[in-house]
């Protein structure tokens, strides 16, 4: 495979992809939590901008984007205010200690 | 330039979201000024709806173009707003009192009615970017509603584990609508339908496009955040979740696939295989719940299952009948559900909720209710009855129209497939029928003893929705006008 601007593009949304899984499902803390919801949109903005280079619409991809990140900053805010309300109501931010609900 | 009046189903509730947030402000008792403004405004968007759904009769389907932004005012978006419109009026009179000693009333209100229309938009929008958007927006106002108690450790609990799997799921979708772009160049769904050709990127997009949306539909195995949401929230939310966000996320998904029906015909058996797995595992679940509330929430599983099998008949045979079971059933099953947790919601409100006491609602706390609280009992015998499908309650009709259908096909697999909802049907009973023998068949606990007379304003939406349930199940041709155009939507979304 040669290395040409376009790959390395898929390389890094897979790449990013797979690290915000991977800390996803390995992190404990409710902070890295939220970060690594935002390395999964990184991966999607990147994916969203090179589709748009692929497909030659890289003014569309270019303004969804920037419509990603306002949104997901909201959900990120909200993540954070949680996180910081649970530190306070349960004392904690390890999500191995947040589970009173089963069943 | 002058709006089309569907479009006001949409931009109503967005404008009087804030407008009930900051007269919620002005006055002492902050709660009633909100919940009599949102009672205003739902007034106000039920006048537009009847004129949109007049205008949808007589003039068929109409487009907007918002810039480059395409809108589409047809079946799907009238049966979402019409879910979304019935149970959000119903839970605004119901939570008068069920909140009237919580902080932050206003807020609940001006969230619920921005979370009506972020759901009547995504109904009927017809673009694959704007279509997350409103997606994202509904998942945005529904965190913030799960976690409305936001001094109880559970409660932040359940909002946060909504919030991740739910983020997790959006940007699956993303990368989703980054591949259909880079293979089609298009957003809009009309055009993505035309340009889509068999491809494995296209194959990944409706693969992702169902985990990612799966998230929000609670597709097993995706479901876990669904019963901790359901039973955390304040019962009028897990109405609304319960009732109609989910249905949502499956209309959501729903819209993308049929944009890309002609990749592969796998769609239909991907959806059924899904409906199965959720009817045994919402079963399951469901079966030994100790809390009346959780109950409930896994019984939605099972209720997306019947869904998912008459829409997976519709994708894989462009049989209408099957759309219109789904959709249907999409309907029953939002009045259903959501008759049976206000029912709920008043018990926990005057056993626990009227002594500040934020416990859950367990089946033997209700041992006996009916001899105290005759009309909660009744309204809520007749939801869970009706959710198991005895006829004649609306839960049947909708259930049968989807075996119908099933049986219609005349293929092996569908049948079975059928025939096993229909035994799921039945085994539903064996959680739904012990509740209601505790409640009319046991002697009266302490706990309902000691209980808090039930308000008149909350009798009042549990006895109009069980009426609605009993007339449905009566007259199920009451409801054409509504699920024909549905599932004409439908099939024509799949170039059927």
């Amino acid at each position: 495979m040669n290395i040409s601007p376009l790959n390395i593009c898929l390389l890094g949304v897979i790449g990013l992809v797979a690290a915000g899984f991977y800390g996803l499902l390995t992190t404990r803390n409710l902070i890295k939590v939220v970060i690594m919801l935002q390395i999964l949109v990184k991966a999607a903005v990147l994916g969203l901008i090179t589709a748009g280079n692929i497909s030659g619409q890289l003014y569309v991809t270019q303004s969804m984007a920037i419509t990603v990140i306002v949104a997901d900053t909201i959900v990120a805010v909200i993540g954070m205010a949680f996180a910081i309300q649970i530190r306070r109501q349960v004392g904690t931010l390890d999500t191995n200690e947040l589970s009173s609900l089963r069943g | 330039m002058t709006l089309p009046v569907w479009a006001w189903i949409i931009v109503l509730p967005l404008i009087t979201s804030p407008l009930i947030y900051f007269i919620g402000h002005l006055g002492k008792s902050r709660g009633v000024f909100a919940q009599r403004t949102a009672l205003l405004a739902f007034a106000a968007t039920w006048a537009a709806f009847v004129l949109a759904a007049q205008d949808l009769q007589h003039n068929g389907i109409s487009k907007l173009m918002v810039g480059s932004i395409s809108l589409k005012f047809d079946g799907l978006s009238l049966l979402l707003a019409m879910i979304a419109l019935v149970l959000g009026s119903f839970v605004v009179i119901f939570s008068g009192h069920y909140l009237a000693d919580e902080e932050g009333q206003e807020k609940y209100y001006a969230m619920l009615m921005a979370m009506i229309g972020v759901m009547i938009g995504l109904g009927c929008t017809n673009d694959l970017f704007n279509l997350w958007i409103w997606f994202e927006a509904m998942a945005v106002t529904s965190y913030l509603l799960v976690a409305f108690y936001k001094d109880l450790p559970t409660s932040l609990e359940a909002g946060i584990k909504y919030l991740v799997q739910s983020a997790a799921g959006s940007t699956l979708v993303l990368l989703a609508i980054g591949l259909v772009v880079a293979e089609t160049g298009a957003l809009n769904l009309d055009e993505i339908r035309q340009t889509a050709e068999s491809s494995p990127a296209l194959m990944a997009a409706g693969i992702l496009f169902v985990i990612g949306y799966g998230v929000k539909t609670a597709l097993v195995p995706l479901h876990t955040w669904l019963p901790d949401a359901h039973s955390q929230a304040p019962s009028g939310i897990s109405a609304m979740l319960s009732g109609i966000v989910i249905e949502a996320g499956l209309i959501a998904m729903l819209r993308s696939l049929s944009a890309l029906s002609g990749v592969t015909t796998l769609w239909g058996p991907l959806l059924m295989s899904f409906g199965i797995l959720n009817m045994v595992v919402g079963n399951l679940m469901a079966f030994g719940q100790a809390q009346v509330k959780r109950m409930l929430a896994y019984s939605s599983l099972v209720h997306v299952g019947y869904m998912l099998i008459g829409l997976g008949i519709a994708f894989s045979m462009r049989d209408v009948i099957g759309a219109q079971g789904g959709f249907f059933h999409m309907f029953n099953h939002g009045l259903m559900k959501g008759l049976a947790f206000l029912a709920a919601g008043s018990m926990l409100y005057t056993l626990h909720i009227s002594k500040g006491d934020h416990r859950p609602l367990l089946f033997d706390d209700l041992a006996g209710a009916a001899k105290r609280y005759p009309w909660a009992a009744l309204t809520l015998s007749i939801a869970l009855l009706s959710l198991a499908g005895l006829p004649p309650l609306a839960g049947f009709m909708s259930k049968w129209q989807i075996f119908v259908a099933g049986v219609d096909t005349h293929n092996g697999w569908i049948i079975a497939v059928v025939a096993f909802a229909a035994l799921n049907s039945v085994f539903s009973l064996t959680y739904y029928a012990p509740l209601v023998n505790t409640v009319y068949r046991c002697e009266p606990s302490a706990i309902v003893l000691s209980g808090k007379r039930l308000p008149v304003v909350m009798k009042l939406p549990l006895v109009l929705m069980a009426l609605g349930i009993i007339a449905i199940g009566i007259w199920p041709s009451l409801m054409n006008w509504l699920t024909e155009p549905a599932g004409t939507a439908l099939l024509a979304g799949l170039g059927g």
